[in-house]
């Protein structure tokens, strides 16, 4: 997760932005670019020695003058969720295709019946297969 | 080293990601916290972090959360020693008293660098340092 992908993550979440003049904006993220130029709404401006605030409805900061954010912690695990959420994903489709490889054996080789048992030890296949005429193993199987 | 990375010989911080480390900014701020995230840019992603206040041979952290520090602002990065940390030769105080003794410090070298440009001006040499130390650190 780049920089960049973490601050588009954290759209919506409160944040405070530190200029490198040293003033500090804090508002709502609504929306950033890959240049990381921001647009916050309900925005808080804080003077480089704190003593003197402005309240804006909205404001758009140049990426060229942040010198850091401060996002909420919640953010990170969002994205670590994300990341868990997806990997379980990849390891579903790599089952599917697993499932499909054994299919295709089935569809190649199928010269004699013991080389379809590669096919039954993928699990999720269909049972008895090795016992099937081909054309039957040729089937799509759900 | 192991020719058949293409980033061998070159300067990067992938083997720095998620390894507890001291952040300096160029405004002289140290932060201290978990690398998560780099890009081309040196921007970072940092997690748990703190802000390390150093006045003499004491030092007070300020609790601080995730950072995204854009890279154009970091002096140098290290990677903190587990073992060394246990044994600072340094006292921790709390923050309350750390930012007094920050703020004392402040007030001191702003008297000592007022009387140096009133010293200054006596000769003729007027210097307009506040731009100096103001805009640019």
């Amino acid at each position: 997760m780049l920089p960049l992908s973490l601050l588009k993550t954290a759209q919506s979440h409160p944040m405070l932005v530190e200029l490198k003049n040293g003033e500090t904006y804090n508002g709502h993220l609504v929306s950033c670019d890959s240049w990381m130029n921001i647009n916050l709404r309900d925005v808080i401006c804080t003077s480089k020695d704190g003593d003197r605030f402005w309240r804006m409805p909205e404001c758009y900061i140049r990426g060229s003058t942040i010198k850091y954010l401060r996002i909420p912690d919640e953010v990170i695990d969002m994205v670590k969720e994300d990341a868990q959420a997806k990997s379980r994903n990849r390891a579903e489709m790599n089952k599917n295709r697993g499932g499909n490889a054994g299919q295709n054996q089935n569809q190649r080789g199928g010269r004699n019946g013991n080389r379809n048992n590669f096919g039954m030890r993928q699990g999720n296949q269909g049972q008895g297969q090795g016992n099937r005429p081909l054309a039957q193993g040729n089937k799509p199987r759900k | 080293m192991d020719d058949l990375n293409p980033l061998a010989g070159t300067a990067h911080l992938l083997e720095e990601v998620d390894k507890k480390l001291m952040v300096l900014l160029r405004d002289g701020r140290t932060l201290i916290g978990y690398l998560r995230s780099v890009d081309q840019f040196a921007n970072l992603v940092l997690q748990r972090t703190i802000e390390r206040i150093h006045v003499g041979n004491e030092y007070g952290d300020i609790p601080r959360g995730v950072f995204i520090i854009r890279g154009e602002n970091v002096v140098l990065l290290g990677e903190i020693d587990r073992e060394k940390e246990q044994k600072l030769p340094l006292k921790e105080i709390s923050v309350d008293e750390i930012l007094d003794a920050q703020r004392r410090e402040q007030e001191q070298r702003q008297e000592k660098h007022r009387l140096v440009s009133k010293a200054l001006k006596e000769r003729g040499l007027a210097v307009n340092a506040d731009i100096i130390n103001e805009d640019f650190c």
